[in-house]
């Protein structure tokens, strides 16, 4: 039986093949004529996905608006990079970034979890900032400078290594990485569990009534989107050699709510295609002015007031309707249950 | 040293520092508070209008107004900006599914354009006007400088002319009725549509007044209101979201636990302190101290 949820998904996963195709041509081109700027550009839009991915997670399925998504991200980033410093793994490093993460975001979520609504968005804002100010002023974690000189490591599949260096390897590295975590989201959004996340942001109230815990429910997606931004951070010291306490600030939560207000609420992709057409957005207006928060701002807004499901909202049900004519059954049902909507969430 | 001393010394001075920037932050809060109460809107550019404030004072000033008249002239200068924010972003979004969520993104986005646009418009340095208030005065043996005393004063006549505004007049009672019920109001003849216009400018109002009277004390930055909105949407939460009384307590209690605080450990840890404080107080007491306005 396919419903409409179903046929979103694949018309979202159509999209992320496209992705996919995309990214590898500009790691063909890449490798090809020897560039490393676009594809270090290309591999840091896709860490900030991950975090976007995460928030996409929260507003889109739950309905909870997270404004400190950074927290995790940063706790990723800094745990990477401090084992890294002492032992220069990619797996223990992955490994140890989401074990941290994974706590933190139980914490976080027990606290969080509390309140809805305006009060989680402004909750979590105010988690993220206790965190960044605490890292801001802690000189064993080097306070407002951050730490640097992270090691270049090598990453190990079995025979085969890959060094993070290497611009190409790193950023099909991360691409994969980055894919498997949306693929393992949509995963879990098609199980029943994952119903149970949309059924909360349709209705709340009923949900319980159906025999289904919502604090469980809103608590494990919380986690799971905790995670999903602390794995993406844990790639950020591998990149760039160097975290800062600026990654957990407001900013870089803002960021990744913009760019899943752009790439479009509530489809998992957009938040991925947000983040690039962020980082896009970012230097074309950065070429001819440093002041590109006020076209950003300005597309912002547009798109939050007249384009709440964002880019892919806008291609994706012209795709599912290809796919309804493309199948055999002669229709698709014709109830219609609670669409995803940006902004539906119940205060 | 003595007890006494410690008293007279240490601990006074910091209270009436604190004091200073406890009205000072009630002022920012007050406006915020009062639009979160009436229209149930988060405004996330409350900090850019205060900033908005702080500027138009310095420009203006700098043309030679007068300071004493700037603490009219801004106000009444952000009221139309802040009813044009309102009909052209609020407005649109007001009726959403989920008013909270939107009205908070759109206010989020204005805020980074404001931002910017002040970054463009007076560079990204900061600048402090003169005091207007110079000097300073002996008080039982702590000497506070004359503007710190005038901000606590003129704060305190602000918060009591609002609340008398809300809750004594018939204007008062018109957006309190809005606010509770608005279908209702307006069959009584509320015209609903420019109370909502009407506060929110009122709101915006206040932040630029705030901006004015903070100028001279916290200097003029693009960035200002991003560092201040934080203090200011704890004081809102602990307070109550959308009650005067609320922010006017949570306000002065916030800032005198930074000001004590900062006596015992490094001052770089009195945020945490006070953050600590709105997070436990959304865990334990979500409601805040004091109920909503216009919901008894």
């Amino acid at each position: 039986m396919r419903d409409r949820l179903t046929l979103s998904m694949r018309a979202s996963h159509l999209l992320a093949l496209v992705f996919v195709a995309a990214a590898l041509a500009l790691a063909a081109i890449g490798a090809a004529s020897g560039d490393t700027f676009y594809l270090r550009l290309g591999t840091e839009a896709l860490i900030f996905a991950g975090l976007a991915l995460s928030v996409d997670l929260l507003l889109g399925y739950s309905g909870a608006l997270s404004l400190g998504q950074a927290l995790y991200f940063g706790i990723g980033a800094y745990v990477s990079a401090l084992t890294l410093l002492k032992v220069p793994s990619f797996w223990l490093a992955m490994a140890a970034a989401g074990g941290a993460t994974l706590v933190a975001s139980i914490f976080g979520g027990l606290i969080a979890n509390r309140v809805r609504g305006v009060y989680f968005a402004l909750i979590t804002f105010g988690l993220a900032q206790v965190v960044a100010k605490v890292v801001y002023n802690t000189r064993e974690l080097g306070a407002s400078d951050g730490m640097i000189g992270i090691p270049v490591i090598d990453i190990g599949f079995g025979p085969v290594s890959v060094s993070a260096g290497n611009p190409v390897g790193f950023f099909l590295i991360v691409l994969a990485i980055i894919m498997g975590l949306y693929g393992l989201t949509a995963y879990l959004l098609d199980t029943p569990f994952g119903r149970v996340l949309t059924a909360l942001k349709a209705n709340e109230k009923r949900v319980p009534f159906l025999g289904y815990s919502v604090w469980r429910a809103r608590m494990f997606s919380y986690v799971l989107a905790g995670l999903i931004a602390g794995l993406s951070g844990a790639l950020y010291p591998m990149l760039r050699g160097f975290v800062s306490p600026e990654l957990m600030f407001f900013a870089t939560s803002g960021n990744a709510v913009i760019s899943v207000i752009l790439g479009g609420v509530g489809t998992l992709i957009g938040a991925i295609y947000g983040s690039v057409l962020l980082v896009l957005l970012k230097s074309i207006i950065g070429s001819w002015t440093e002041h590109h928060l006020i076209v950003i701002g300005l597309i912002f807004m547009v798109c939050v007031m007249f384009l709440p499901k964002g880019l892919v909202g806008f291609i994706r049900p012209r795709i599912e309707e290809r796919l309804l004519t493309g199948a055999k059954e002669p229709a698709a049902p014709s109830f219609a249950p609670a669409r995803l909507e940006a902004g539906s969430a119940k205060p | 040293m003595n007890a006494l001393d410690y008293l007279q010394f240490v601990l006074a001075p910091q209270v009436v520092n604190g004091l200073a920037l406890g009205v000072a932050v009630v002022l920012v809060a007050l406006g915020l508070t009062i639009i979160f109460g009436m229209l149930d809107v988060i405004n996330m550019s409350h900090g850019e209008f205060y900033a908005i404030g702080a500027y138009a004072a310095l420009a203006l000033g700098a043309a030679g107004i007068n300071f004493w008249f700037l603490l009219v002239l801004v106000p009444v200068l952000m009221v139309p900006l802040g009813m044009a924010a309102e009909r052209l972003l609020i407005r649109p979004v007001f009726d959403s599914r989920d008013r909270h969520v939107t009205t908070l993104l759109v206010t989020f986005g204005l805020a980074l354009v404001v931002e910017d646009l002040l970054k463009v418009a007076f560079g990204p340095n900061t600048q402090r006007p003169l005091t207007p208030i110079p000097g300073a005065t002996e008080l039982a043996g702590i000497i506070v400088p004359n503007y710190r005393l005038f901000l606590i004063v003129v704060g305190a006549a602000i918060v009591s002319g609002v609340a008398y505004v809300v809750y004594r007049t018939r204007l008062g009672a018109m957006v309190r009725a809005a606010a509770f019920d608005r279908n209702m109001a307006a069959s009584l003849g509320v015209p609903v549509a420019l109370v909502y216009a009407g506060t929110f400018a009122f709101g915006v109002a206040l932040a630029g007044l705030a901006g004015v009277l903070l100028a001279p004390i916290y200097s003029v930055f693009p960035t200002m209101g991003r560092d201040f909105i934080l203090l200011a949407f704890t004081v809102v939460i602990v307070g109550g979201m959308g009650s005067i009384w609320g922010a006017v307590v949570a306000g002065l209690l916030l800032t005198q636990v930074q000001a004590l605080a900062s006596l015992v450990i490094s001052p770089v840890w009195t945020d945490p302190i006070v953050f600590g404080t709105m997070v436990a107080f959304l865990v334990f007491r979500p409601q805040g101290l004091f109920g909503r306005l216009g919901h008894a």
